[in-house]
């Protein structure tokens, strides 16, 4: 049945463009050239930066010579075309270059949900994404959603039934359940937390928020 | 949501029925927080900004022989490196020896300072340098080229290990804590003739208990953007309290108040760990003057989980003497708090409190361990207290035959004329709570009655909570538009302070919400707020509030509202008591589970909150405070934990995946009944409510679990495995 489908928070495994490095500028060569001087001190310490797992010896690499390819995406309904660090996550994309800081950082490794957006519609982690995998993609962010200013059904309902408490999760939540809505504009509570059990909330609102997306039914839907 | 009574216990007249209170309020800032304009600090960008990141300690105890930065120095982008030798910074409310809230003497007096960088290193993930640079990229790279040269030391993990002869030792002085006074004393309190009152008993009882180390997890990351602009710092950065975190941050860096800006509009939630001012706001200032540049600092989830702070783990040993009818003569207990290798707050252990009898002795060492440092969480003192302390009472009860509810009702504390109570409504919580359970057909009068693998069984647990008033600040102006404005120092960290703020205000001034804004989390903009810790806000702000309020009402009864480019303004900083009586909140709650005795499954059938937290403002907001609170409570009885591996030192469990937080999937339906009271004293009698809920739950749940299986469960968290070896 298709109410019943499971919202897949992965998404399909994106295909991976074949990255292209000819976009290296000559800055880029002369900084990793520059660089290269430092590269020949012996590292031998064990400190963790960021308390990573590994105490290997530090990379050598240039910190502006990473590849750059070039993508054109459509986030909210508007097109870009833009370069990337192939290094850099769709989150960081979102927030850093395109200034949508509404999409949030909870954990950057697939655990708490705060960054998911819509990709082609299903819900993705973004902090888990590559952003040249969205390369011709259509990306929605929380920042999509209301459209002329009017709250979408959803975030409507979000604020009537105390969705957010801190707020943190709240962009993750709406567009999961957004995602859901879509594809079941009358969940139960049980397809709700089905559905979006990817999506924490410390708070532990989850009540409120189950509560919120059952009743934008009785609002008429999602869109 | 039920209002079951309207107890007035003492004569207080209220101009008329009330417009906004008691009404469900959306948020004031709601439209903000679902559509993403809402900027937290991580969402704030300044020209020319750096991002900074922390080296940290890999080791968990170890002396660094040497930092070399010279290669990250020169690596092309690095603006500013700094380490224990280069920006030595005391950080005051890191640690209570030493510590933020006492005079110079008593700071100077220490032996225990925390630095932002500390050497030696004392946990897994203890500060060690930080560096500025252009990107996040360099930033990281540069913290790969450190080279630190670690001594590795001997390590102890577990806090009464730590207290044998021999062990290692965290800090030279011992690994017992030492209080603000530099005493090296365990706390300790004592009621009454506990030796006269365990002789006085018919039976005598005595168990163990342990509690875990359950971190915040609050979802947002803690960060900083400090920016100077000549001698003035201005600290983006998510706080529960900005007025403290300004006071505290001025100190550390020696400062006038004045000098520091702190700004905080939006939090993502902290539940305890983003109280005072925090390292990283330190780092981050010391980075921008450094480099002379804005610097953006953040940390990353694992950082966060041993960089922070969470909930102390506990051993309690209890002795309790009880007479044959079931009267409590004498509770004794022994508790071990692992504080860490700082002691953030004070490793209390709340709870024996709540019971009447008067002969009390509670002895509590702080302990020092190699372990992450431990703080606040909601309700410091007392989650794992009370469910020691009630899971105790709970077995004494069942082991003489007697319903734990009569038992509780026999034995805890009232009112006595020598200690009067503002209202004290716990018979009615406990007796309205049972009702709407069905007490007497849920529980097993025989723990582990049930016959089969699924097995059922009911607990209860109650509460009583410090509501005390105090002082706070606000300020309110009025224009010729009849516009209001409220100026509040409160930041809203998830319970919905500027809305309920406005509120009170509202009412106060016989105004619509929408006649009113509330300009919040900025301390030059805002008068002094007391912080979002302690569930203080609503009573002592929301009570200068109403003062500020009262006053520009009289002034507009005085001399008429202003005209042209006038305004009206009132400020408050009220001073109240409760008349030297004792003011608490209430709570009783019930909760059916199921437990899987194949494979050590619980889930939860039935959950029943009755709480008395004086007049409810916003019903909402504070159903969602109740609601939330106890389900984490269910997550500390039943699954968090923060691991160590004995052998390495090393952190196990740092994530939500890891440390089992409750998913959309996890969670029973919580109901949730107020019983509204009014006893004078707060904004219009509002009580605490923030705090309240999680005070129970690992006590009912553990209780249910005892219920249900026949076996006293006395470690937390209840995972599956302690149930399947206590069934073996």
């Amino acid at each position: 049945m298709a109410n019943d489908k499971h919202i897949d928070k992965q998404g399909e495994v994106p295909t991976q463009e074949p990255l292209n490095p000819k976009q290296r500028s000559r800055r880029d060569f002369l900084e990793g050239a520059g660089a290269t001087a430092v590269a020949g001190t012996a590292i031998v310490g064990t400190a963790i930066p960021g308390l990573g797992i590994s105490t290997a010896n530090a990379q050598q690499s240039n910190p502006s010579s990473n590849p750059k390819t070039s993508i054109s995406l459509r986030v909210n309904g508007r097109r870009h075309s833009l370069q990337v660090d192939d290094n850099w996550t769709l989150v960081e994309l979102l927030r850093d270059q395109l200034d949508l800081t509404g999409t949030k950082i909870g954990c950057n490794r697939s655990e708490c949900g705060a960054c998911t957006v819509l990709m082609d519609g299903k819900p993705v982690y973004s902090c888990s994404q590559l952003a040249v995998w969205a390369d011709g993609k259509a990306i929605t962010t929380v920042e999509g959603l209301a459209q002329n200013g009017r709250l979408s059904p959803l975030q409507q309902a979000f604020v009537d039934n105390n969705g957010p408490q801190c707020g943190f999760c709240t962009p993750g939540q709406l567009m999961t359940a957004t995602a859901l809505l879509n594809n079941n504009p009358a969940p139960n509570a049980e397809q709700v937390k089905q559905a979006l059990v990817g999506n924490l909330c410390r708070c532990s609102n989850y009540s409120a928020i189950v509560e919120a997306v059952v009743s934008v039914a009785d609002r008429g839907g999602v869109a | 949501m039920s209002e079951a009574s309207n107890q007035l216990p003492e004569p207080f007249n209220i101009d008329g029925p009330l417009n906004t209170i008691g009404n469900t309020t959306a948020r004031v800032d709601a439209v903000e927080r679902v559509t993403g304009e809402a900027k937290y600090s991580r969402d704030i960008k300044l020209p020319g900004m750096l991002y900074a990141r922390v080296l940290r300690s890999p080791h968990p105890h170890a002396r660094i022989r040497r930092i070399d930065i010279s290669a990250a120095s020169s690596l092309p982008g690095v603006r500013a490196i700094i380490t224990h030798e280069t920006a030595p910074i005391v950080w005051g409310a890191g640690s209570v020896d030493g510590g933020r809230q006492y005079d110079d003497p008593t700071k100077e007096g220490t032996q225990q300072r925390r630095f932002i960088f500390n050497n030696p290193v004392r946990c897994v993930g203890d500060s060690v340098a930080a560096v500025a640079a252009v990107d996040r990229t360099v930033a990281e790279q540069a913290l790969k080229l450190i080279k630190v040269d670690y001594e590795e030391l001997p390590f102890v993990l577990e806090p009464e290990a730590a207290l044998e002869p021999g062990a290692s030792l965290v800090w030279p002085e011992g690994n017992l804590c030492p209080d603000f006074r530099h005493n090296y004393e365990p706390m300790v309190s004592n009621l009454g003739d506990i030796d006269a009152g365990l002789a006085e008993a018919d039976q005598i009882f005595e168990d163990r208990y342990e509690t875990s180390f359950v971190h915040n997890a609050q979802m947002e990351p803690r960060c900083a953007l400090a920016h100077w602009q000549g001698q003035k710092l201005t600290l983006y950065t998510p706080t529960q309290g900005i007025s403290n975190c300004r006071h505290d941050t001025a100190r550390d860096l020696g400062l006038e108040d004045h000098q520091v800006r702190v700004v905080c509009n939006f939090m993502g939630g902290g539940f305890g760990n983003k109280n005072q001012n925090q390292d990283a706001d330190l780092v981050a200032a010391t980075l921008s003057k450094a480099a002379n540049a804005p610097v953006m600092l953040e940390y990353s989830r694992k950082e966060d989980w041993l960089g922070v702070h969470g909930r102390w783990p506990t051993v309690q040993y209890y002795k309790v003497g009880v007479k044959q009818d079931g009267m409590v003569t004498g509770i004794q207990m022994r508790g071990y708090s692992g504080m860490g290798p700082y002691r953030k707050n004070s490793g209390g252990i709340s709870g024996m409190d709540a019971y009447a009898c008067e002969n009390r002795q509670r002895t509590i060492y702080p302990v020092y361990t190699n372990r992450t440092t431990s703080g606040n969480f909601r309700a410091p003192a007392e989650p794992h207290g009370f469910f020691a302390v009630e899971s105790m009472m709970d077995d004494i009860a069942y082991k003489l035959g007697i319903d734990p509810v009569d038992f509780t009702l026999k034995n805890m504390n009232r009112p006595t004329e020598a200690r009067p109570y503002t209202n004290f409504s716990l018979d009615e919580c406990i007796a309205l709570g049972r009702d709407q359970f069905d007490w007497a057909t849920r529980r097993r009068v025989t723990p582990g009655s049930d016959e089969g693998p699924i097995k059922r069984g009911a607990g209860f647990s109650f509460m009583m909570f410090r509501a005390g008033v105090g002082t706070s600040s606000a300020i309110v102006r009025v224009d010729s538009n009849k516009m209001y404005t409220l100026f509040v120092g409160v930041t809203d960290i998830g319970p919905g302070a500027k809305t309920t703020m406005g509120m009170i205000a509202a009412e106060e001034l016989g105004i619509p919400m929408s006649q009113l804004e509330v300009v919040a989390g900025d301390t030059d903009r805002c008068p002094y707020s007391v912080g979002e810790s302690g569930s203080r806000t609503t009573i002592q702000t929301g009570y200068a509030v109403m003062q500020a309020a009262k006053d520009l009402n009289q002034q507009i009864a005085a001399k008429g509202l202003p005209t042209g480019n006038d305004v009206l303004i009132a400020s408050a900083t009220p001073v109240p008591t409760t008349d030297g009586k004792i003011r608490q909140c209430f709570g009783a709650h019930f909760v059916e589970v199921e437990v899987d005795t194949r494979t050590g499954t619980t889930k939860i059938l039935k959950y029943t909150t009755v709480h008395e937290s004086g007049r409810i403002i916003n019903p909402q907001t504070a159903k969602d405070q109740i609601r939330g609170a106890t389900l984490q409570g269910i997550g500390q009885a039943l699954h968090e934990n923060l691991l160590y591996d004995p052998a390495s030192g090393q952190p196990l469990t740092t994530g939500y995946y890891r440390a089992r937080h409750l998913t959309h999937l996890d969670v029973p339906e919580i109901e949730v009944t107020f019983i509204e009271v009014d006893d004078g004293y707060g904004p219009f009698g509002a009580k605490t409510a923030g705090e309240a809920g999680i005070i129970l739950a690992p006590a009912a749940v553990a209780n249910a679990v005892s219920n249900a299986i026949g076996k006293r469960m006395t470690s937390l968290p209840i995972s599956r495995d302690k149930i399947l070896q206590v069934l073996l």
